[in-house]
């Protein structure tokens, strides 16, 4: 009996060295043979063995940034409503709603993007007439991570001490006042946690963000132009290429791979700040 | 105020949960009871002044810019379209938008007035348009007659001698029969033999046949081996790739028996051959049904594919 959960255990973890050999073992040597300079280049054209990924990075980045402001911005507000503004019988059906949208598969996102958001920039708001890009993919990704941010951030809200809230009154501090200016700073390494989880779910979103940032492999220089993220680059080329091609999508891996490797780090570090340093501080 | 704000970023968050819904299971849009007036007045003031300055019998805007639709890079379809245009081995041009299938594409072609694209013949439906090419209209019969210029021949190429084994004969004679044009017909490719009869088997045959060449007309090959299989199961048809010059090359020196191409046969490239068309390559170049363009040319074509096309094409360069 301890050997099966001794198996379990290690079955995880045989599970990530798999895939950490897998991806270092072809990915690794691959950018060493093209060239670094070829390799971080701006040029992704397989007939021509240019297999430059810095495009892909930046979009990867604009996405996960502008997709991360919307949906904090958002999602934050969401949070202190439920937490203090909401009427209070109504505070569980919303908060199960917004739970229910963690539970919608990706590619409904992307549909409902493809459909929805894609015409509606195109006709109304874009001025070029093209409605896929970073716009149209940061929109669909921020409704994706509102539901981490919400549960999270609440979460924290939460567990702030009550006295918090009744000291500020007490002192003569209004309703708002003593959430936006004691409650949230007090809670602010738990809302830094969901900023960096669903930065973590943005910059990972794949079938979704494919689905409505049209993939042209360009640098991005317009909310409304067609881009390729790296996780796009990767799923549009991994049934169809092959050879030092389908190697060069194992080293984007990497790539990601690294990106998602400092989003953990800086995420249990938030999570270890959290426990040692949280009841100290107050201000005013 | 900030509770203001709080209160309507909630509302926000609430009508996005609603909205996902919605097209997840096409119904429960009820709620949301302060949205719908306010849009509701919208879009009646909005679409007021929209009917009267269009007349014209099309409402399609040609000052739009062209929105360049293609396939993901190892796409037969896109080698094949890129190759007969005269863009072989260039990339796509900066604006492009990339689809990574059929289903994608004429999706896209359908939703977007601006949108032009290529696809197999096969796969296009009516609810997109085909631009003719050249003046000559995208049918099977200008495919088979070789008019229409989108199009290329997918072939075996073999020795004569080739043909005494019976069994080499027995799959030559079921590539021509009902039984493959029918595979071809629904992978998309464009039959030529009218008239087909179907294979009859011969029940005694054994034995090993090796078909290698170009990768366009492989996953076709593997369809039709499949079948062949069906029909005579001690028969093992090893169908591999290689290229088109592989295929020459290999049916030249008598490595397989069959060797595939993709291009007008070239006596001097494989001097001990022959061939035979197996099926052709059709690709249409599809536009949204409110465009009234009816025909492009293949220099216009090839200008709105060209990597190297830097200006911004709008639809009024194509249409006068």
């Amino acid at each position: 009996m301890r050997g099966l959960f001794l198996f379990c255990a290690g079955f995880s973890v045989l599970a990530l060295g798999c895939i950490c050999v897998f991806l270092f073992a072809s990915g690794v040597p691959f950018i060493g043979k093209v060239g670094l300079g070829n390799f971080f280049g701006t040029k992704w054209h397989l007939n021509s063995e240019a297999y430059g990924i810095l495009s892909m990075i930046v979009a990867s980045l604009y996405l996960t940034a502008l997709s991360t402001i919307i949906g904090v911005a958002v999602g934050l507000l969401t949070a202190v409503s439920l937490y203090k503004f909401c009427p209070k019988n109504a505070v569980a059906p919303i908060r199960q709603l917004i739970n229910l949208l963690a539970g919608i598969p990706s590619v409904i996102y992307g549909l409902f993007g493809l459909i929805i958001i894609v015409p509606f920039l195109r006709d109304k708001i874009s001025p070029n007439g093209i409605g896929y890009g970073l716009l149209a993919a940061s929109l669909v990704v921020s409704i994706m991570i509102l539901p981490t941010i919400v549960s999270v951030s609440l979460d924290a809200l939460n567990a702030v001490p009550k006295a918090y809230y009744e000291g500020a009154l007490a002192l003569g501090a209004t309703n708002e006042q003593s959430v936006f200016r004691v409650m949230l700073p007090a809670a602010k390494s738990g809302i830094l946690a969901a900023v960096v989880l669903s930065i973590g779910r943005a910059i990972g979103e794949t079938m979704a963000v494919i689905m409505v940032i049209g993939g042209s492999p360009v640098m991005p220089k317009s909310l409304f132009q067609s881009v390729r993220t790296m996780t796009a680059n990767i799923a549009m080329g991994a049934t169809e290429l092959s050879g030092d091609a389908a190697t060069a999508l194992v080293s984007t891996g990497v790539v990601l791979f690294f990106f998602t490797l400092l989003l953990n780090m800086s995420f249990s570090l938030l999570k270890g700040g959290e426990k040692r340093g949280k009841p100290q501080k107050t201000n005013t | 105020m900030k509770k203001l704000l709080a209160l309507a970023s909630l509302i926000l968050t609430l009508a996005f949960v609603l909205s996902a819904c919605g097209t997840d299971t096409a119904s429960a849009s009820t709620p949301t009871p302060t949205a719908t007036p306010v849009s509701a007045s919208n879009s009646t003031t909005d679409s007021t002044p929209e009917p009267a300055p269009e007349p014209q019998v099309s409402n399609f805007d040609t000052s739009k810019n062209i929105s360049i639709v293609a396939r993901e890079d190892g796409s037969g379809t896109k080698s094949a379209f890129m190759e007969i245009i005269g863009l072989k081995g260039k990339a796509d041009p900066a604006n492009v938008i990339i689809q990574t299938g059929t289903a994608g594409v004429l999706a896209e072609v359908k939703s977007n007035p601006a949108a032009i694209a290529y696809e197999s013949l096969g796969y296009v439906t009516a609810d997109v348009k085909m631009l003719d090419v050249d003046g000559v209209e995208a049918t099977v019969a200008n495919i088979q007659n070789d008019t229409y210029k989108i199009s290329r021949p997918l072939s075996i190429v073999y020795q004569e001698s080739t043909l005494e084994n019976e069994v080499n004969a027995a799959f030559y004679a079921f590539l021509q029969s009902s039984d493959a044009q029918d595979i071809i017909s629904e992978e998309g490719y464009v039959s030529i033999a009218n008239n087909a009869s179907p294979y009859t088997i011969n029940g005694s045959l054994s034995g090993t046949i090796d078909i290698s060449g170009s990768t366009s007309l492989q996953p076709l090959m593997i369809e039709l081996e499949a079948a062949f299989k069906v029909l005579q199961p001690n028969v093992t048809v090893n169908v591999s790739g290689g290229g088109s010059g592989t295929g020459y090359k290999n049916a030249d020196e008598g490595v397989s028996e069959f060797g595939m191409i993709s291009e007008v046969f070239s006596l001097e490239k494989a001097p001990s051959c022959t061939h035979y068309i197996v099926a052709k390559d059709g690709i249409a170049v599809i536009v949204n049904g409110d465009n009234p363009l009816g025909n492009i040319t293949m220099d216009e074509l090839k200008n709105i594919y060209d990597e190297e096309t830097t200006d911004v094409l709008k639809w009024d360069s194509l249409i006068k």
